[in-house]
């Protein structure tokens, strides 16, 4: 069963704004992580999978449920967590959980109890029943997830999750969206700008430009090795430069590294053996790796690309 | 896409501030390491609020360059931008900007540019009209064409002339950009400039900063987001309940940590040999074998560095990699907060 299934889903807008172009794209359950600039038509395909917004053509389902006809049982087994700050700030959070749970169908007892449950899965003992004006950041942004989570859904919309928190926040925050995804199996949906934050959450990643989808694929291969070895050594990196272009092979400088290309396995051994014959400390030496952002880097054709010269590795003249 | 290059400033251009930690449950940082001739200078500074002390005797200096500002929330960053751009009154000691007292000294504004967290922009001004008003409030001969060329560098021209209230989070953050770099001020004073911004956004953002960084420009930026930092800063300020717990580059930050061993991962054609090669070293006091991977333990970073090529040869081993495993900012930023 797929989790969400769009075909040719497009959406314009009256005045001419086409937010979704014709968006085909598969989902499998996981924790998801879903980017694209500004603009780029997330909230518009959050709106259309709730139902809560019509597209103009093409179709889209969630657990196989046609989000044209079947909106209420969907937002039924979806729980959504907001980006901005939406929580009254004289109720308790407490109050505010289990008003909500009501309003999801939850009986009076069941809402009391799965609210006690919720609020202490996020981390939220006895300030739980102090006004929310009084909460950190953090703490708001926990009792957003547990009202999210309160009526038990098999689907989980997080909008920027640790919008406003610090580190051990941030930290904290993203270990309850692992826990919750997979200790209690429940599909997780992740909207965030912050690639490093996808990349330590999510098993998934859908990456939409313009209404279209620019990539969906598991998240390692996001982040696979590439044929450049990065060395960095204390007080001797363009000596060891020299010394390889002089042994054949293709170099350059990035900061602190010299960048090795690997044709084959040959390059390890003279790297270390060089390393030995020059007697300087080696810091590191791994291959580097490829980035999330590479899939923002290659601009489509219209939008500028803006090189900076600190990026592009220097050749070494051999 | 630069700025003009600032006037050179007639001190000959200090060196890099060393990297310092403050000594855990000890005092400050030791004010000999502040260099009075810098852009930016504190001088054992103290703030407090009633009985609240959110600064609590802090000296540092910056040269040009991007320098990251880090500390969990509430632990004194705001109130250090604000001792800066001298919105606030230090309780004891002196803020220095361009060698002036920054407090009830106007003049400094010619030398800043400040861009706030809190998004204090009117909706119903043009982008161009916002950046405008900053122009003229700077006195500059032509408004303008500063306005224009701000506006420019931020790459906002497409919609400069939309109210800011139709932008998106992205871009009021650059339209305030705009406006605080509008004299090309020598120092920028951001905090938390990334926020609301998409990747490309960042991307370019960042780009922005190292070109101006580039021109010799001091900046100071805070953020959460700490590969941001990492990746953007040449060194960082951490703050952690009001002290200054670290200055400097972060990996020497770490090095300078020697209560704590050091971890390297390590990759190589035959880990056990390997291992057991690296425990007949006496820099290495663990190395262990799980998961198909090879930690090392060691007491001492160079005590490893300088050995690893040659063991690994003697050994007959292929290395695929060697990396410390806990140098990243993150940890760092991680030791230096959980220490007190």
């Amino acid at each position: 069963m797929s989790l969400i299934a769009t075909d040719g889903l497009t959406k314009r807008y009256p005045g001419g704004v086409t937010a979704l172009d014709g968006l085909t794209v598969e989902i499998e359950p996981g924790i998801v992580g879903l980017v694209g600039s500004n603009g780029a038509g997330k909230s518009t395909l959050l709106k259309i999978l709730l139902g809560l917004l019509d597209s103009t053509s093409g179709s889209a389902t969630v657990f196989d449920k046609d989000v044209r006809t079947h909106g209420i049982e969907i937002r039924e087994l979806v729980g959504y967590m907001p980006e901005h700050d939406c929580l009254p700030p004289d109720m308790s959070a407490t109050d505010v959980v289990s008003h909500l749970a009501l309003i999801s169908g939850l009986p009076r007892t069941a809402a009391r109890e799965r609210t006690a449950e919720v609020l202490r899965h996020v981390g939220l003992y006895e300030e739980r029943y102090r006004a929310i004006g009084g909460y950190s950041t953090g703490m708001k942004q926990r009792v957003k997830l547990a009202q999210a989570l309160v009526h038990d859904p098999r689907l989980l919309l997080l909008d920027e999750p640790t919008n406003g928190l610090d580190p051990a926040g941030r930290d904290e925050m993203l270990e309850l969206i692992r826990r919750t995804g997979h200790e209690f199996g429940i599909a997780v949906i992740v909207a965030s700008h912050l690639l490093g934050e996808i990349e330590r959450v999510c098993d998934h990643l859908v990456a939409i430009e313009g209404g279209r989808l620019l990539r969906s694929a598991p998240l390692g291969s996001f982040t696979e090795r590439t044929g450049t070895l990065a060395v960095e050594v204390e007080d001797g990196r363009d000596a060891l430069a020299a010394r390889l272009v002089a042994r054949g092979l293709r170099v350059a400088i990035d900061g602190s590294a010299v960048l090795v290309d690997l044709v084959d396995e040959a390059p390890f051994d003279i790297v270390r053996d060089l390393v030995v014959e020059l007697d300087v400390p080696l810091v590191r030496m791994e291959q580097r790796r490829h980035r999330l952002e590479d899939l923002f880097r290659d601009a489509p054709a219209g939008v500028p690309v803006v090189v900076n010269p600190a990026d592009a590795p220097e050749e070494v003249a051999p | 896409m630069t700025l003009p290059t600032p006037p050179t400033p007639s001190t000959p251009p200090p060196a890099a501030t060393p990297a310092t930690v403050a000594p855990a449950h000890a005092g400050a940082i030791d004010p000999a390491v502040v260099d009075p001739r810098l852009p930016i200078v504190l001088d054992r500074v103290s703030r407090w609020y009633g009985n609240v002390v959110a600064i609590n005797d802090v000296s540092f200096s910056l040269g040009a360059g991007i320098t990251g500002l880090l500390g969990p929330n509430g632990a004194g960053k705001s109130t250090l931008l604000h001792l800066l751009a001298g919105l606030l009154r230090p309780s004891s000691g002196r803020v220095l900007i361009a060698g002036r007292p920054a407090w009830r000294e106007p003049s400094i504004y010619r030398e800043i540019g400040l861009v706030p967290e809190r998004e204090a922009v009117h909706s119903f001004l043009t982008g161009r009209q916002f950046v405008d008003f900053a122009a003229r409030l700077q006195g500059l001969p032509d408004p303008e064409a500063a306005t224009a060329r701000a506006i420019d560098v931020v790459d906002l021209a497409a919609a400069a002339d939309r109210a800011v209230g139709t932008y998106s989070k992205g871009m009021r953050q650059r339209v305030k950009i705009a406006a605080a770099l509008v004299h090309e001020p020598p120092i920028l004073l951001l905090d938390e400039p990334f926020n609301g911004m998409d990747p490309r956004q960042r991307l370019h953002m960042m780009d922005l900063l190292r070109s101006m960084a580039a021109d010799g420009r001091t900046i100071l930026f805070s953020s959460h987001i700490l590969e941001e930092v990492e990746r953007l800063a040449d060194g960082i300020l951490v703050i952690h309940a009001g002290r200054l717990a670290a200055a400097g580059d972060y990996r020497e930050i770490r090095r300078l940590m020697t209560d704590r061993p050091h971890t390297f991962r390590v990759r190589s054609s035959d880990d056990r040999r390997l291992a057991s090669a690296f425990l007949s070293e006496p820099a290495v006091f663990g190395a262990e074998l799980r998961d198909d991977r090879l930690t090392v333990r060691v007491s001492e970073f160079s005590g490893f560095t300088r050995i690893v090529a040659r063991v690994a040869r003697d050994a007959d081993v292929r290395l695929f990699e060697v990396a410390p495993t806990d140098d990243s900012l993150e940890s760092v930023f991680e030791y230096l907060v959980s220490r007190r």
